[in-house]
């Protein structure tokens, strides 16, 4: 432990700090009246943090021995996550207001949980992983549940946390496993006893309990459940929390744990992952079309995306992490937009979910109706909007790694899956006269609302150059 | 990059530059905007004419940017003699439609947006024929789906363009989705997306065996985007659009870009027995069907819609043929379809326009009263039904020439007879639309009497009645160059083949089928009231009414199966959870591997036999009886002290010792907490779901039964040789376990006092929310008198445990010493110490122990983790990385050579922390009993020795 590793850490120390000392702050100045000043402070750190980590560059590095990993495809995940979470936080700040639910504690537990992500997509070894996942894991369980007065918002909470740690457990058993028949818990020595051919059986229940843990985390189905209940449940500034860092870290962490430490034996992992892959991606597509509450069909729209990063992940290929991290990215871009949105609708001042609220939206409102539908078009992949490189990006990936038919699977679903976007864009253009939403969109949601519309059609330009970082990212992992 | 080069990417971007234009010319009128529109149309074609003579020369212009090279993808562009034609189309038709739309609509309509929309479609359309990279044209192709969209959602006032517009874009936009995995797959077999490179790639896609998957899902967006049968239907409904639109996107170009495509791909993907079968059919198909139902449509735009969807069906009939002259012919008379149908169209929107009505019944002998409509009208019509002299006539009979010549399924006859059928009802609506429309006698009863427009408007069709007219007879001169290089285009590198562009070819089987269609066709006419008739009471399936049916019954399905999956239940979801764990466990089972077992099983001692009995039946009994949550707390207690006792037998003092200490501790709190909670659980679950229950946990059971049996019947190596190896002389004790926890795993250790701090935390913390919260209420007006013991703080307890205590705590120090080479250590002695100071709060009463102690539980766990941590971080000072141990022997005289381990010094944090954390539990849970006032004892005990008889128990 030299003063080396703690430079490689230092990110993470920093945001740590801000936490504890923003909480020590929060408890013996004015609590909750503090809380919007704690908020903002919390935005700015994680933009100049997310600064400093796309500025660094350089070369792989370890700390701590092997438990801490710094490289490319760490920085373009933690960038992806502090600028998500900052762009989450503080187009919540509004909602939370009105609703009373500002506490000073949310920026924080967020900052943590954004600490807990930072970690895991640097882990090198499953005690890190383990970490890190905990400690998102344990700050987003309370979050879940920031509505105490909520039977909904409780029992989120809780369904989260019992689920959730039932996970971690199925995901320790795996570690240890792995760890009992590897003799080591740092990925590179796992990476070195794994080899081609034949995998032994104690290592080979390891990696399948690791892998169930983690599809717990990005809701892959059958480990999904969870995720329409908390997001209906949660405020909505929660749900959008849900729905962004969190899936970036666990989509990270999981192309990091299945190559870092297994990458010798692809074919091993790349069919199980393909499977969840294709059960996530027709659920969600299905379960979507019934839908009637926005957040709920955020939820199944969520689990269908990550069906699809998972295609990218199931590739095995260096092609196929740069396409799940394009995938990620854009999605997360996605759903800023679509959340801000889903933030702002409301009607006499209360806060509405239902679809059927939207019904002729782009008479009264053309511009964020026109907004809106590019985001959802941009979410069901249609062309021209950025939500289709995406797609394309992974099921070429699939397809050059020999998984044409998870491709062919994939556009299946994807039209499926379009139907219930298109549906709520029916909706907008020509549904029946009904009362109508306020007109009331704070700026900060306007702001990242159309920006993130906009981005969706300016991006496909270059895609901001994404995909060379992803591609760079993607080099660092596969090697 | 030469001059040509870039003239090609400026005809593609400039509909994208002008579609700026007319919103900022808004607020100039409808002239201003519409000039504004035309003027980069008009440009794009003059570029475009530019190019023109190259093109015919054969030649191909290319153009490229670099764009996601990544991801295969670039912006470029070709121009050959197709897409000369389809760009000419587009570009020319643009021109007349913005004239058009000038006038038919209205002043009131957003005229800036509608010509943005009209340009960005333009542009998009441009797109698709030019691109030479798939994932670009698939781009262009979505575009048009949704430009279209906002066009025919335009008038969304109109309750019946609301539907038309949905059908529209779920029907097309999810066509062109699955386009996108058939083009993947085909540019993964031709190894490279560049359209122009595909082309040279054909026998190697055909040979593919994803040929088959490719071709249907690449049909897949053809067919749907063409309005092609089954999926006819959205294109009628999409009329529902201004007639500009209609005759726009709906007839000249947006439903051709299907047709292209297949005439695009037709040297990579025609020739197959699978093409001819799949398009060839499904085009003839379309073609009866659809001028089937065009005959009995009241509705202009219906009837013109439907015929559309008949003539997009002879083209894709023609291509799916296979052969060379075909698909010249297809070509051809995508050329003359435009040219009469769009002016049809504009000829609907103008008695639309004049008479306030498109129903067919309420109009008639329009003859008179709009002499120059009805030229026009007549014309393009008699070209629709394929009357010589105008160019339909043409087409038509090459294409009965090339049906004639086919097979189908060994039969001689199923395709031209079909294909007759098809020209026969096409001459009979078409001769419907002049006869029902423009002759019978002039009526009183029109919605408004209607009369010839203004010049503007009728000019665009004129233009085009007179093309009808110059192609029907001059063919060769006209179009014959165009034809000629751009059916090349579409055939490939093969010669033309032999045909010849003329009115007379001599009495020969077209001509024969030709005679037989329009004698036929007037017949149909002639009978039409009565066929009416009958074609109403006739049972149909309406396709519309299918794909809503389709579609709810789609949605009551997704929402009865998750509404059935997802119900909230979270029992429901851990049996989901654990029977897809389960599974992925058996999937990892046949993905590993094993060798034979290397160890014989050891012979079982009789006590062993015992305790596992006692095991499985006392786990059974909690399954059992796990409601009575005493009686179940107290048979886990007994399953913790078999997992202790196994220990001890197996040599692991160590563990032994831990779990019979965190055994008693855990189940004093725990009947502590139970106390104040209802003594029974209730029933929640049928039987049924129990028994669904019990199968998944008795298959996880025995999962992980056979897995551990399955281990332990093999050597592995495993990681206890390297403790074994290093305890003594990495961490200076001879009790591993020991070593372990607080050297090797010193973080884990460290860990865990934090955690178990925290835990003591927050149950202390969650105690005082709940007493200031509405239980405390409860608590209050509980009556416990009934269930509460005589004799609470009986004598011989209070007496033993004064006497156990001092020993106890003895033992606690002799077990904290020797932890460091014998079975001990801080945590043990933690748990034992306070299982002394707990006894003496059973025996006396919480009140009166607790007035006995000085230290504050909190700041004892504080210390705990303190202590720890900094004992870890001295290591820094030594240079080591934190929580390294350092350990030496030091000789006080009188005693005798002992050993001193930093380590110790971090035990002594952990048995503060765990002594804290318990005591704090302890002293939370109390709290509830004294919400609930419970009395609080002065003495000792109930029962006063020194004064007999006297009762000394004090309330307060």
């Amino acid at each position: 432990m030299t003063s080396a590793d703690f430079s490689i850490i230092l990110p993470e120390l920093l945001l740590a700090l801000f936490a504890m000392i923003a909480l020590l702050a929060g408890v013996w100045t004015g609590k909750d009246k503090v809380a919007r000043p704690i908020l903002w402070a919390t935005v700015a750190v994680m933009l100049v943090l997310a600064a400093l980590i796309a500025v660094a560059g350089g070369a792989s590095r370890t700390a701590f021995g092997g438990l801490f990993l710094d490289d490319a495809f760490a920085r373009f995940a933690k960038v992806a996550v502090l600028l998500s979470a900052a762009a989450v936080l503080a187009m919540s700040v509004d909602y939370l207001t009105r609703r009373g639910l500002l506490r000073f504690e949310y920026p924080i537990l967020i900052a943590l949980a954004v600490v807990g992500m930072m970690m895991m997509v640097s882990a090198g070894d499953l005690m890190s992983l383990y970490l890190g996942l905990e400690l998102q894991s344990l700050a987003l369980y309370i979050v879940a549940a920031l509505r105490r007065d909520s039977v909904k918002s409780t029992e989120a909470g809780l369904k989260y946390f019992v689920l959730g740690a039932l996970s971690s457990g199925l995901l320790l058993y795996g570690a240890s496993l792995t760890y009992g028949f590897a003799g080591t818990t740092e990925f590179a020595g796992i990476l070195s006893v794994v080899r081609e051919g034949e995998m032994p059986l104690g290592l080979m229940f390891g990696l399948v309990f690791l892998i169930t843990g983690l599809a717990f985390k990005v809701s892959a189905v059958p480990f999904h459940m969870w995720t329409p209940d908390v997001y209906e449940g949660s405020p909505t500034p929660v749900t959008a929390f849900f729905a962004t860092a969190p899936k970036i870290a666990a989509m990270a962490l999981f192309a990091r744990l299945v190559h870092d430490a297994f990458g010798t034996v692809p074919g091993d992992w790349g069919q199980v992952v393909a499977a969840l892959a294709v059960a996530s991606m027709f659920l969600g597509a299905i379960a979507a079309i019934g839908q009637k509450n926005i957040k709920r069909l955020m939820a199944y729209s969520s689990i269908s995306h990550m069906g699809f990063a998972l295609v990218g992940l199931a590739a095995g290929s260096a092609l196929g992490v740069q396409a799940m991290l394009i995938y990620v990215a854009i999605y997360v871009a996605m759903n800023i937009g679509t959340f801000a949105f889903i933030l702002s609708m409301e009607r006499d001042g209360q806060p509405v979910t239902d679809i059927s609220a939207l019904n002729y939206y782009a008479r009264r409102e053309p511009l964020k109706a026109l907004a809106l539908l590019v985001l959802l078009f941009s979410l069901a992949g249609v062309p021209p909007m950025l939500g289709f490189f995406g797609k394309f990006a992974v099921l070429s990936a699939a397809v050059k790694a020999g998984y044409v038919w998870l491709a062919v699977l994939g556009v299946i679903a994807s039209v499926i899956g379009a139907f219930y976007y298109i549906r709520i864009v029916y909706f907008m253009y020509f549904g029946t006269e009904t009362d109508p939403l306020d007109r009331r969109m704070p700026a900060v949601q306007w702001v990242l609302f159309m920006g993130s519309a906009v981005v969706m059609l300016v991006g496909i330009v270059n895609l901001f150059g994404i995909e060379g970082a992803a591609g760079t990212a993607a080099a660092a992992l596969v090697r | 990059m030469t001059d040509e080069n870039s003239v090609l990417l400026i005809i593609v971007l400039l509909p994208f530059i002008g579609a700026l234009l007319p919103g900022v010319m808004i607020r100039g009128g409808r002239t201003v905007c519409a000039t504004f529109t035309s003027l980069p149309t008009a440009l794009a074609l003059l570029l475009l004419l530019l190019l023109a003579p190259a093109v015919m020369r054969g030649e191909t212009v290319h153009a490229s940017l670099e764009w996601l090279p990544q991801l295969g993808l670039s912006a470029s562009f070709f121009l050959d003699g197709l897409g000369l034609l389809f760009a000419g189309m587009i570009l020319g038709m643009g021109l007349l439609i913005t004239l058009y739309a000038r006038f038919y609509l209205s002043g009131d309509d957003p005229m800036g947006v509608f010509y943005t929309y009209l340009l960005l479609f333009q542009g998009a359309m441009l797109g698709i024929v030019l691109s030479d990279n798939i994932l670009l044209l698939l781009i262009f192709w979505e575009l048009t789906s949704l430009s279209s969209f906002l066009l025919i959602g335009f008038w969304s006032h109109l309750p019946e363009g609301r539907q038309g517009a949905r059908m529209a874009l779920v029907v097309t936009g999810a066509g062109g989705l699955a386009m996108i995995a058939g083009m993947l797959i085909l540019g993964d077999i031709a190894g490279s997306y560049q359209i122009s490179e595909i082309l040279m790639a054909g026998d190697a896609i055909r040979a593919s065996e994803w040929y088959l998957p490719a071709l249907i899902l690449i049909l897949l967006g053809a067919f749907t985007k063409s309005a092609q049968f089954p999926f006819h239907f959205w294109l009628p409904h999409a009329m529902a659009a201004p007639t500009p639109v209609s005759a726009y996107l709906h007839s000249a170009t947006m439903v051709k870009a299907g047709v292209f495509l297949m005439a695009r791909m037709w040297p990579v993907l025609a020739g197959t027995d699978a093409w001819f079968y799949i398009v060839a059919t499904t085009g003839l198909v379309t073609m009866v069907l659809g001028a089937l139902i065009a005959l009995f449509k009241d509705d202009l735009k219906a009837l013109l819609a439907f015929s559309t969807v008949s003539h997009l069906g002879l083209l894709t009939m023609l291509l799916g043929l296979g052969t060379p002259f075909a698909a010249v012919v297809a070509v051809f008379h995508i050329i003359n379809h435009l040219t009469f149908k769009a002016a049809l169209f504009m000829i609907a929107g103008i008695v639309d326009h004049e008479a306030h009505t498109r129903d067919i019944k309420r109009l008639g002998g329009l003859r008179r009263l709009m002499p120059v409509t009805f030229v026009i009208g007549t014309i393009t019509a008699l070209s629709m039904a394929g009357i010589p002299l105008f160019n339909g006539f043409l087409s038509k009979e090459m294409m009965l020439d090339a049906a004639q010549q086919t097979e189908w399924a060994g039969s001689q006859f199923a395709v031209p007879v079909l294909a007759t059928i098809g020209a026969l009802l096409s001459v009979a609506y078409s001769l419907r639309f002049i006869g029902h429309v423009f002759l019978g006698p002039v009526r009183s009863d029109y919605p408004s009497t209607p009369h010839d427009p203004a010049f503007g408007m009728w000019a665009a069709p004129a233009l085009l009645a007179t093309l009808v007219v110059l192609i029907g007879i001059l063919p060769v001169v006209i179009v014959g160059p165009l034809v000629a290089v751009a059916g090349a285009a579409v055939i490939g590198g093969e010669p033309l083949p032999h045909y010849s562009l003329k009115i007379w070819h001599g009495v020969n089987p077209a001509l024969v089928m030709s005679v037989i269609a329009v004698g036929g066709g007037l017949v149909l006419l002639a009978l039409h009231s009565r066929l009416d008739r009958i074609w109403n009471a006739l049972p149909r399936p309406e396709a519309k009414a299918i794909f809503d049916a389709l579609v709810d019954g789609m949605a009551a399905l997704s929402r009865d199966l998750i509404e059935r999956s997802h119900n909230g239940a979270i029992s429901r979801y851990l049996a989901i959870l654990f029977a897809a764990t389960v599974a992925l466990g058996l999937v990892a089972f046949a993905g590993g591997s094993m060798g034979l077992p290397s160890r014989a099983l050891l012979p079982v001692a009789p006590p062993v036999v015992v305790g596992w009995v006692l095991l499985i039946a006392a786990a059974l009994f909690v399954v059992v009886m796990h409601r009575h949550r005493f009686l179940a707390l107290v048979v886990i207690g007994v399953i913790g002290l078999m997992i202790s006792v196994g220990f001890a037998y197996l040599s692991a003092p160590d563990l032994a010792l831990t779990q019979i200490s965190v055994e008693t501790v855990t189940i004093m709190l725990l009947l502590l907490a139970l106390h104040f909670l209802p003594k029974t659980s209730p029933k929640e679950s049928s039987t049924l779901l129990r028994l669904r229950d019990a199968g998944i946990a008795i298959a996880a059971g025995l999962s992980v039964a056979s897995l551990a049996y399955a281990f332990m019947l093999r050597d592995v190596s495993t990681i206890s040789g390297y403790h074994l190896a290093n305890s003594y002389e990495g961490g200076g004790g001879t009790n591993v376990v020991n070593v372990i926890l607080v050297d090797f795993r010193g973080y884990d250790t460290y860990g865990e006092i934090i955690v178990l701090g925290i835990a003591g935390l927050v149950i202390f913390a969650l105690m005082e929310a709940l007493l200031k919260g509405p239980a405390a209420q409860r608590l209050r007006t509980t009556d416990l008198s009934d269930n509460r013991s005589r004799d609470r703080h009986p004598l011989m307890m209070v007496v033993a445990t004064r006497v156990m205590m001092p020993i106890a705590v003895m033992v606690g120090i002799y077990i904290f010493l020797r932890g460091h080479n014998q079975p001990g250590g801080g945590f043990v002695a933690g748990l034992v110490i306070s299982i002394a100071l707990l006894m003496q709060y059973m025996a006396s009463g919480f009140a009166w122990a607790q007035l006995r102690q000085r230290v504050e539980y909190h700041a004892m766990i504080g210390w705990g983790v303190v202590i720890a941590g900094l004992t870890g971080a001295g290591a820094w000072l030594a240079g080591k990385p934190f929580l390294t141990s350092a350990f030496g022997y030091v000789h006080l005289p009188p005693i005798e050579e002992f050993e001193l381990a930093t380590a110790m010094i971090f035990d002594l944090g952990v048995f503060l922390a765990v002594l804290g954390a318990v005591m704090l539990m302890l002293y939370s849970l109390s709290r509830i009993a004294r919400s609930a006032r419970e009395p609080v004892n002065a003495e000792p005990m109930d029962y006063d020795p020194t004064a007999r008889g006297k009762a000394t128990r004090k309330d307060t």
